[in-house]
């Protein structure tokens, strides 16, 4: 906040990594592989004038592949495995000359076979993207990696709880169905950016970044340099959802500028953005047992997740998607096998939700079906399984303040669910927090009152905000006083990352410590740090999957118009459990953030692929919500619990507005099966249910 | 991205000068009017014009008015003033909806008449209305002045009648039909293109049926409107012609639907654009 209180965003004030300079630099254009799947024979860039610098592979032998969880990127890429893959790197003085001189690089490409699909890139004979892939799995950093040695699955997560075939013997009815997703956009408004600088052996990044400590632990292992021998430099992002997370453009922007021996900037355009991470398709199966009463005996989750070219956080993405597919319900016998795969598109990461989207669209339509089958309400089915406080998740975890029950309620009251439920849909969801993890944070006193140093990351979802209001209460001082600059790794303590709607939870708490430090001490500075400790086994799905749980519902009531298939949205409501709210006008906007990214993912948002290539990267072709694609109406609510701790509440309501739209649907037996419920698909299903009367 | 250091700017203050210039230069200099699709093709690379010749400086052309009963529309008037311009909502209503359904209010503030013309994109939603309208362009070189209709205006996909040396300088829409309609059909985003377009004209008993969005061209098949001349038109005629538009159309495939679906929904929306047009 400025002095006289307008916001900066709103001023053109703020600073973003697009408007990082460093005296002498040069900019950077970046040689994109145009075919899916080609290996460089050769390059040319003898036409580059001399004011111009060339990265090309021979530029990089000393240096190392890196990635978050897999370690199979390369600074350059010798064999390009999507359309965009980053093969050379230009500086030159300007943008434009860059731009210029990045289309006189030739490159002497041999193409090799390619897969695009998630399910064929598992078959025998599929063109495999990674033949040295397991090999790297011993190397990988946050979680177990489970690779398929000679195949294209780069981690296999199983969860396993109970005796799956004894519980569909249990079942008196089963139903099964198979359910897609396609690929997203997170489409920011501010693209992906940085400056990146050498110094007496030293690099420094200026970049918008979610994971600034992941940034830096990777770079040091693709530059072989310790990692204090990195500094991060986060700026406030122009919007991100998932896509500014890990290394993207950095290692070879670096690699560039100490090439160059100069500073030297980025900044990707829109085609570029779509080139650069998206998110998982996914193919999700789903067998879900009950007895004639309703109690769920057992289900069978079969999920084979695109993690695109290059594993990224694809493991860790398979396995969230595994579990939460499991559903928010009391189930004596589950087996999930969730598969991260590589196939020839673009790579796919983390995204709003984390993989939760896909797998509880797919298991919450699929509770309307066996209600269906039933003759019950599926309000009543969920009611009668949901998970209690003290019950057991299938991951082996008891759950504690647990409160499914209270947003299911609210969210079928918001439609007059139970009054009629023709035209109306419900969706209840638990998805987990990154864990383990750790935060910390130093609170030091200044001479108009306290800044906090935290690695924490301001990507418009309001951490500044959260902080200085939590502080301004803890140190009893106005929230104008509270200063919180944006992270640099050689001053921010350490933090894991911006993710998964940890924040304000985990800073939070931290925050109390450094606090209480501060007042312990000598007034002036004091730390605080948390850990929450767990992860699940990769080969049973046990373990703690989440210290603390997201959990929320979502209502829909639409109306059809069954010559078209058009759907008009009448009401959607969200219901995001926060245990206590922070910031409430922060926490409102995340929840109508969320919802209107549902509702994209619901109807309309997709990338298409030809052959690899990105069909509609534009924002012209490719759709995203606009204010008139808004639901007549469209509400939500934040439901609490006095004395409870703060839950995040950054992502909850996005997954499950997709499902509660579909079931909305099928209340009117119109089943779709595949995102997004374009009025097309929704007049197959009209035709169908024609055709089975 | 391609760099635009190198594009010669031509900015004319008058229309003869305009026109001077485009005889001059023909082809060889690209003509900028709004830039909301220009803009995008260039940086996408798709086109990298030499030269632009821009029409912003041209206060001639962004005038909306009345003659003799027929409405004149500027070449580089906007969506945005022929979707606000007072005469226009009351005379035209229909053309004030077409051009107010575009995109976003930032998109019709730049994008102008005369561009979404000469641009001949499939998926725009002015072409249908102005043809149903029985809507003219005037193109003027130095060889004259000429006017055609939309049907001879646009030929194929981004392809038109236009010559090197002629200017697209206005649109003549005759006095309004006594009932006009536009349905858009979108599949996608409110702000998105239609997936299928029907614009609907019924004026001294002629019915005109536009389909927009599904082909090559605006799509209008006289024969089939012609089964209206001097009936009433009730529900199975509306139906009727209807089920011939979709029957007689190649629908073209995109992101918005396929072909099969455009026939399916074009028997619907045309059907509703009739009954609508035809309703007391």
């Amino acid at each position: 906040m400025s002095a006289i209180g307008i916001d900066p965003r709103v001023t053109g004030g703020q600073r973003y990594s697009v408007d990082a300079e460093r005296p002498g630099m040069l900019h950077a254009a970046f040689v994109r592989s145009p075919h899916p799947h080609a290996r460089v024979r050769s390059m040319d860039a003898s036409a580059l004038g001399d004011e111009c610098v060339a990265l090309l592979p021979d530029d990089v032998d000393d240096l190392h592949r890196y990635g978050c969880q897999v370690r199979d990127e390369h600074v350059l890429a010798r064999v390009a495995r999507h359309v965009g893959d980053i093969v050379a790197a230009v500086a030159a003085p300007t943008r434009e000359a860059a731009l210029a001189a990045a289309r006189q690089v030739e490159v002497d490409y041999e193409e090799l076979p390619a897969v695009y699909d998630p399910v064929d890139a598992v078959a025998p004979g599929a063109p495999l993207l990674h033949p040295q892939g397991a090999d790297s799995a011993g190397e990988a950093v946050s979680i177990g990696v489970r690779p398929l040695a000679g195949t294209n699955v780069c981690h296999r997560f199983r969860l396993v709880h109970g005796d799956i075939a004894a519980g569909f013997a249990e079942a008196d009815v089963v139903v099964q169905q198979a359910f897609r997703t396609p690929s997203a956009a997170h489409a920011p408004m501010e693209p992906h950016a940085a400056v990146a600088e050498w110094h007496d052996g030293r690099l420094t990044v200026w970049t918008g970044t979610q994971t600034p400590f992941n940034l830096r632990a990777d770079l040091a292992v693709a530059f072989g340099i310790d990692e204090e021998r990195v500094r991060i430099v986060g700026a406030p992002m122009g919007g991100s959802f998932g896509a500014k997370t890990f290394v993207r453009h950095e290692a070879p922007l670096a690699a560039l500028a100490r090439k160059a021996g100069r500073p030297v900037k980025v900044v990707l355009d829109r085609t570029e953005e779509f080139l650069t991470l998206n998110r998982h398709p996914s193919v999700i199966r789903v067998r879900l047992g009950a007895r004639r009463d309703g109690t769920l005996v057992a289900k069978e989750l079969d999920c084979w997740v695109d993690t695109g070219a290059y594993a990224d956080c694809g493991p860790g993405v398979a396995t969230k998607l595994g579990y939460a597919g499991v559903g928010p319900y009391r189930i004596p016998h589950v087996r999930v096998d969730s598969l991260a795969i590589y196939t020839n598109l673009p790579p796919n990461g983390a995204y709003r939700g984390y993989g939760a989207m896909q797998s509880i669209w797919a298991s919450e339509r699929t509770m309307d079906v066996l209600a269906d089958r039933l003759g019950m309400s599926p309000l009543e089915l969920r009611r009668a399984n949901l998970l209690r406080e003290g019950d057991v998740f299938a991951t082996g975890e008891v759950m504690h303040d647990v409160q499914f029950e209270r947003c299911l309620q609210a969210a079928a009251d918001a439609v007059g669910y139970e009054e009629d439920r023709r035209g109306k849909g419900l969706c209840v969801l638990l998805k987990g927090m990154q864990t383990p993890s750790r935060a910390a944070i130093a609170v030091e006193r200044t001479a108009v009152g306290y800044v906090i140093r935290t690695a924490a990351c301001e990507m418009g979802q309001g951490m500044r905000r959260s902080l200085q209001l939590m502080g301004a209460r803890m140190l009893a001082c106005e929230p104008g006083q509270v200063e919180v600059p944006p992270p640099d790794t050689d001053v921010s303590p350490f933090d894991t990352r911006t993710t998964s709607s940890r924040t304000t939870h985990m800073m939070g708490r931290a925050l109390e410590e450094a606090v209480r430090d501060l007042r312990s001490g000598d007034g002036e500075r004091g730390y605080g740090e948390v850990r929450n400790e767990g992860g699940l086994d990769p080969d049973t799905g046990q373990g703690i999957a989440s210290t603390h749980w997201h959990q929320g519902a979502a209502a829909a009531h639409v109306a059809v118009d069954e010559e078209t298939g058009r759907l008009s949205i009448e009401h959607v409501h969200g219901v995001a459990y926060a245990g206590r709210v922070v910031n409430r006008e922060g926490a409102e906007l995340q929840n109508e953030g969320s919802m209107i990214m549902g509702l994209g993912t619901a109807l309309f948002e997709a990338i298409e692929f030809a052959d690899g290539q990105v069909a509609n990267a534009n924002l012209s072709d490719y759709n995203v919500p606009a204010i008139g694609d808004l639901p007549r109406r469209f509400t939500h609510e934040i439901v609490e619990r006095e004395g409870a701790e703060v839950h995040g509440l950054g992502e909850t309501v996005l997954p499950p507005v997709p499902a509660a739209i579909g079931n909305a649907l099928y209340s009117l037996g119109i089943a779709v099966h595949e995102l997004p419920i374009s009025p097309e698909r929704v007049l197959a299903a009209v035709d169908a249910r024609a055709a089975a009367a | 991205m391609t760099g635009h250091s190198a594009v010669e700017w031509l900015a004319p203050a008058s229309l003869d000068e305009a026109c001077a210039l485009r005889a001059e230069r023909g082809d060889e200099a690209t003509v900028l009017a709004g830039g909301s699709f220009l803009g995008i093709l260039m940086n996408q690379g798709f086109v990298q014009p030499s030269a632009l010749l821009s029409l912003g400086r041209v206060a001639e052309l962004g005038t909306i008015d009345v003659h003799d009963g027929e409405l004149r529309l500027g070449a580089m008037a906007t969506h945005r003033a022929v979707e606000r311009d007072a005469t226009v909502r009351r005379d035209w209503p229909v053309l004030a909806r077409g051009f107010g359904l575009v995109a976003s209010p930032r998109v019709r503030n730049q994008a102008t008449v005369g561009g979404v013309l000469a641009d001949a994109d499939y998926a725009s939603d002015p072409p249908a209305v102005l043809a149903a309208l029985d809507a003219r362009a005037v193109l003027r070189s130095p060889r004259g002045e000429r006017q055609v209709s939309i049907g001879e205006l646009i030929l194929g996909f981004y392809e038109t009648c236009i010559e090197p040396d002629e200017l697209l300088t206005e649109v003549r829409v005759p006095a309004a039909p006594d009932r006009a309609v536009y349905r858009k059909f979108r599949s996608r985003s409110t702000e998105d293109r239609p997936c299928v377009a029907v614009a609907a004209a019924l004026g001294d008993g002629a019915l005109r049926v536009v389909v927009g969005a599904c082909a090559e061209v605006p799509q209008h098949y006289p024969d089939i409107c012609a089964l209206a001349d001097g009936r009433t038109i009730d529900a199975a005629l509306a139906r009727e012609i209807a089920a011939r538009y979709a029957e007689r159309l190649r629908p073209l495939a995109d992101a918005r639907g396929s072909a099969e679906y455009r026939r399916r929904v074009v028997a619907v929306e045309v059907r509703r654009a009739v009954e609508e047009v035809s309703a007391a």
